[in-house]
């Protein structure tokens, strides 16, 4: 005798209907169980295991892979911009996952050298936690002593992030000291300790970084600094001598054109994606125009001053000698 | 020469059970991994690629011992196939280490197969020179032992228990392989001569499988990665420890084996 699952064909379409509609009230009843939890007391942005040692103990000798993992979640933590803005600190678990892909594998140089920079750039663009990237770097500094790109960072770390002008001399001291440091970090050294702080350094610094780097975010990163610091020079440029145009002919230029007629410039500059700045008569302001490709990124407020001061001296040395 | 055709039977069975399948799963994922790794992370896709290839060849390796392992002497007791070979002149012990050898063998088809696979994954994306390719074999070799051990502990309990309990009980002890270093530690921790003493002896009668992940406090995987060399004497030592634990765990198993009663 054959087995028949069902004594009727339509039994078999009864409990697949009835399967249906469970399934239905199965969504409508989780539906409901949701609406009664509140959601937004659950932070969403959750490391489950933030500890590195217990990960390591429970790689279970797959460090190297579960290194690899954590490196990939870094880099999607830190690159999803839209979904950083949304979280309620943009970058809590950064240090924390650095911290475990550098404890699983200590050799991976590019997560000190690109997570440093990650942690230290000031939000949106980083963690703004230059104290944490210096703890990255340290961390690699003791487990790979021999690689004086990390204490460059060091350095590049303390000078541009936390203006520590005597410490960033004295780390490019110590990677000049290391073998293999290319002949520029003692000259870098002793300008970080003689003076520090001024445009040319940080001009100098961003430029090493986008040689250096074989990583395309880094060097995307440093490539807007460089823009954003010609940015600020040409802008403060232009103001300078708007000021003085204005002092000479009692008023302001119609155009940015009138300075070169007048000539105080050889030529208007363009930005550095190549579209002209915007220039309004009324207020004087100089600004990129809303054309501009570049991504200008906040910088201190000294550089611009001190290169207006710059400006002064050499004009005023300049005026004198034609006197 | 029994134990061979036992192990040459053995290897076709699994054979048979399709376990070959796995290598497609692999290939998929090596040649998944090329592409996508690019995408996902910045930096390190050889090291990346070197890793998950090596991890996977490890947990893949590690799963056919457990899940073939178990069922090897079960099945044929269940079957009772096993009525019929031992009415032949053949030894109990010859029956098991037959059986060890023919999924060992196996399991040695699989390593190369997927090793070869991951040194065509390497090839093709074409950063790596095939000296450096050479640099991975200490590294399967070095997996193959703790599979080998791996299989010897599922033999042992198949020849008693059944295979649910064979593939708990030879998973707990493949990931308190793993922490071996720590009851040592423990002990030093407890400061009581007698935890001392039972943790030491337990660290000598546990099968000690990071001793084939970690070779002179490296990762050996990761040594693979980075290209770095890996002692040959290391490798010695890894080897004397895996044969002599493996003869005593067959010879355990044979013994318990011979001793059973068969109806």
């Amino acid at each position: 005798m054959s087995m028949r699952p069902f004594s009727r064909p339509w039994h078999g379409w009864l409990l697949v209907a009835a399967c249906l509609a469970a399934a239905w009230l199965i969504r409508t009843a989780q539906d409901q169980i949701d609406a009664r939890q509140n959601r937004s007391l659950v932070d969403p942005d959750v490391l489950y295991f933030s500890s590195p040692r217990a990960v390591k103990a429970l790689a279970l000798g797959y460090d190297g892979l579960i290194a690899d993992v954590y490196w990939m979640r870094a880099i999607q933590y830190y690159g999803r911009r839209d979904e950083a803005a949304r979280r309620q600190v943009r970058y809590k678990n950064l240090p924390a996952l650095l911290d475990i892909v550098t404890t699983l594998d200590p050799r991976m140089l590019d997560v000190y050298r690109a997570g440093s920079i990650f942690l230290a750039e000031p939000e949106p663009l980083g963690a703004g936690e230059p104290l944490e990237a210096l703890r990255l770097l340290y961390k690699g500094v003791s487990l790979r002593p021999l690689e004086w790109p990390l204490r460059f960072d060091q350095g590049f770390v303390y000078y541009l992030y936390l203006k520590d002008y005597r410490r960033a001399g004295q780390a490019w001291l110590e990677a000049s000291r290391v073998e293999g440091a290319p002949p520029w970090m003692e000259g870098l050294a002793a300008h970080g300790l003689s003076q520090g702080g001024d445009v040319e350094t940080a001009r100098y610094l961003w430029r090493r970084q986008l040689e250096g780097s074989a990583r395309a975010d880094v060097r995307d990163n440093a490539r807007n600094h460089l823009a954003s610091i010609q940015v600020d020079e040409d802008i403060s440029t232009l103001e300078f001598f708007l000021d003085k145009y204005a002092a000479t002919h009692g008023a302001a230029p119609a155009r940015l054109e009138d300075l070169v007629r007048a000539g105080f410039l050889d030529h208007v500059p363009l930005d550095p994606s190549g579209v002209p700045y915007q220039y309004n008569s009324a207020t004087g302001a100089v600004t990129l125009s809303s054309a501009s490709r570049v991504r200008y990124l906040e910088m201190p407020d000294n550089y611009r001053k001190t290169i207006k001061d710059n400006l002064a001296r050499t004009f005023t040395a300049k005026t004198s000698r034609h006197q | 020469m029994r134990v061979l055709a036992i192990a040459g039977n053995t290897f076709r069975e699994t054979i048979r059970d399709k376990i070959l399948y796995n290598l497609i799963l692999f290939a998929l994922l090596m040649i998944l991994s090329s592409f996508v790794l690019g995408q996902l992370t910045l930096g390190y896709e050889d090291k990346v690629i070197v890793d998950l290839g090596l991890s996977s060849i490890s947990i893949f390796g590690t799963l056919i011992a457990i899940f073939i392992g178990i069922g090897l002497v079960y099945k044929e007791l269940e079957r009772r196939t096993v009525y019929a070979l031992l009415a032949k002149p053949v030894h109990r012990w010859e029956f098991i280490l037959g059986k060890y050898l023919g999924l060992l063998f196996t399991l040695v088809v699989n390593l190369v197969i997927m090793a070869a696979g991951l040194v065509l994954t390497l090839a093709y994306r074409g950063d790596v020179p095939l000296q450096s390719c050479l640099r991975l074999i200490p590294a399967v070799y070095l997996i193959f032992l703790s599979l080998a051990l791996t299989t010897a502990v599922a033999l042992l309990f198949s020849a008693f228990s059944t295979p649910a309990l064979s593939a708990l009980f030879t998973l707990f002890l493949w990931i308190i392989g793993h922490f071996n270093a720590d009851l040592l530690q423990f002990a030093r921790t407890t400061k009581s001569a007698a935890a001392e003493f039972v943790s030491g002896i337990l660290y000598y009668v546990l099968p000690n499988i990071s001793n084939f992940n970690m070779v002179d406090s490296r990762n050996v995987i990761q040594s693979a990665a980075y290209q770095e060399p890996i002692h040959a004497s290391a490798v010695g030592w890894a080897t004397v420890y895996a044969v002599l634990y493996c003869s005593i765990l067959l010879a355990i198993t044979a013994t318990v084996f011979s001793r059973r009663d068969f109806k």
